[in-house]
């Protein structure tokens, strides 16, 4: 069996819909998932990163190109990649007139897995999520975090060798969050693999192993975050409020960014003094930090994140 | 690699067991539907008692006929429903199970909690019109076909549509025009003599014109029972086939 557990090569996805142009959501992304990795695929909307994520988890036909889940071509033999994987789709929604227990259950059950097994896996995956105490409510009376929850315990609690969640964590509050985080940590120690879609950059930082920037269904960058974080050209930045009209001033300290509102300058610690004394000559109000995936973010794809 | 569950991909109904429980909870919370699904039914046998209670009888076949084909309603809304508000084919389709348990587990599992109210409509029936055990098995068994017929039919119309309000409209006009006006409720021969080929070819009227025939109710030529049965058994299996192909293509969105 091959060591990695996902790969693409020119993969392509060209949406045609009546009445307007076709529209070329994936442009020949290449990509590979080794076994036990965590990888996150970053990019804002409409990048691209749901439509990989259903190709690879075989919903839907690329127009061209080849994707292998553990050696299985995805397009050719979906149903032989199939019992490999499992997928907490974007805006998914348990069941509502299950419970989270129900629903996490019977879904292990769906899957094959024995009473035996589905019972244990359920508990766990419930007392992971927090969902212990509601585990016995309907989902239509939990919040929307809970139900999100729902969904990622019933997909965690198949610890299926390759997990495809796609914006795993959205609705949730920050503690729900970094319980996920854990869970996800967990399953890749046991030996699964996960491939996560996200637009929050503290995750994709905190959680994966390498991460891939995606825009116009292209691949742009990939590394570690810190990797992408060398690659801004320093490890401070320097937040200028109202400071956009002086980007020529600045340039020569790094790389600048303008969002319009703030000029962000990417600087070494060594021309930090240097910078700052120019702000202050400058009366401009200056904020230090270290350098975020944001910014990794900001300078690959010209954009924030956040922004349509 | 290791896999759990079902490793093979060659059991064409691996999960459903399980599927059709999962199905049998989600339905099981919805007391008032179960209750509502007799609404029309209920509605025309008392029509029928106060207005010609010598037609109850054949009210009372059509009624159980027009139940199961109405279930082919509740597969279109539930598959629709759960596939457009919750994504449940994604978490389920992209694994094991496989797409013939998806659809026969959502049309099983309405089955399995709705045919309680048909069961005791069929009780009431029995006093009605005092059948013998093989009519008994023949109306069950034109049921059932009803049942598998509308259940293909409203899987596949599930798959058409991408949102749920759309799906209100078209899949009542649709299971209540060929649920209604046909001859279901009524004697097959108060419908128009030179449409009768097009009745006997539309299966709920089909089944209800067998079971009125075999209840004695109306007279039915050989070639008109032939014609019938035919009838329904072919759509029946060419739907159910249809239905499970269709099931495995629509896995993945083109």
């Amino acid at each position: 069996m091959t060591e990695l557990a996902l790969s693409s090569e020119d993969l392509r996805k060209v949406y045609f819909s009546k009445g307007a142009p076709p529209t070329e959501a994936l442009a020949g992304v290449a990509l590979e998932v080794r076994r036990g990795e965590r990888v996150a695929l970053l990019g804002r909307n409409g990048a691209g990163k749901t439509t990989f994520l259903k190709i690879a988890s075989t919903l839907l036909r690329p127009t061209s190109g080849r994707i292998q889940v553990f050696g299985y071509d995805v397009d050719r033999t979906p149903e032989k990649a199939r019992p490999y994987i499992a997928v907490v789709p974007q805006e998914g929604k348990p069941f509502f007139h299950l419970s989270p227990r129900e629903q996490v259950y019977t879904y292990l059950r769906a899957r094959g897995l024995t009473r035996e097994t589905a019972r244990a896996r359920t508990e766990e995956a419930l007392e992971k999520m927090g969902l212990l105490e509601c585990a016995n409510r309907l989902s239509v009376t939990l919040s929307g975090g809970q139900r999100q929850r729902a969904m990622v315990a019933t997909v965690i609690a198949t610890e299926a060798p390759l997990l495809f969640l796609d914006e795993p964590t959205i609705g949730m509050d920050p503690f729900a969050r970094r319980a996920v985080w854990e869970s996800l940590r967990t399953l890749t120690r046991r030996g699964s693999t996960i491939l996560l879609t996200t637009h929050y950059l503290d995750e994709a930082e905190a959680l994966s192993d390498r991460l891939y920037i995606i825009e116009r269904g292209r691949v742009l960058v990939s590394g570690t975050a810190e990797d992408l974080k060398r690659s801004v050209g320093g490890t401070v930045k320097v937040l200028l409020p109202g400071a956009s009209s002086m980007i020529e001033s600045f340039r020569s300290f790094g790389t600048c960014v303008d969002d319009g509102d703030a000029l962000t300058v990417i600087v070494t610690p060594e021309r930090l003094g240097e910078l700052m004394d120019l702000a202050v000559r400058s009366k401009l109000l200056a904020t230090v930090g270290p350098v975020t995936l944001e910014e990794a973010f900001l300078r690959v794809v010209g954009r924030s994140i956040d922004e349509d | 690699m290791r896999t759990e569950g079902f490793a093979s991909s060659t059991r064409a109904f691996r999960g459903l067991g399980a599927f059709l429980w999962t199905e049998v909870l989600v339905q099981a919370h919805e007391e008032l539907a179960m209750a509502a699904s007799m609404l029309v039914q209920s509605v025309l046998l008392v029509f029928v008692y106060i207005l010609a209670p010598a037609l109850l009888g054949i009210a009372f076949v059509g009624a159980i006929i027009y139940s199961m084909f109405t279930m082919g309603n509740r597969v279109l809304n539930e598959a629709a429903y759960i596939r457009i508000d919750h994504k449940a084919n994604d978490l389920y389709l992209a694994g094991p199970m496989s797409p013939e348990s998806y659809f026969l587990g959502i049309a099983t599992g309405i089955l399995v909690v709705y045919v309680a109210p048909v069961i005791v409509l069929g009780a009431l029936a029995a006093f009605v019109v005092h059948f013998t055990w093989a009519q008994g098995l023949l109306l069950l068994g034109l049921a059932a076909t009803v049942w598998v017929f509308s259940a293909s039919v409203g899987y596949v119309f599930s798959t058409f549509f991408r949102d749920n309000r759309a799906i209100w409209a078209y899949s009542s006009l649709f299971f209540n025009i060929f649920g209604v006006l046909p001859p279901v409720f009524y004697p097959f021969r108060l419908w128009p003599a030179a449409l009768a080929p097009v009745a006997l070819l539309m299966p709920p009227s089909a089944a209800a014109a067998l079971a009125q025939a075999s209840f004695g109710f109306t007279e039915l030529s050989s070639g008109e029972v032939l014609l019938a049965t035919a009838g329904l058994l072919a759509e029946t299996v060419f739907f159910l086939l249809f239905a499970i192909y269709w099931a495995r293509r629509t896995v993945r969105e083109k």
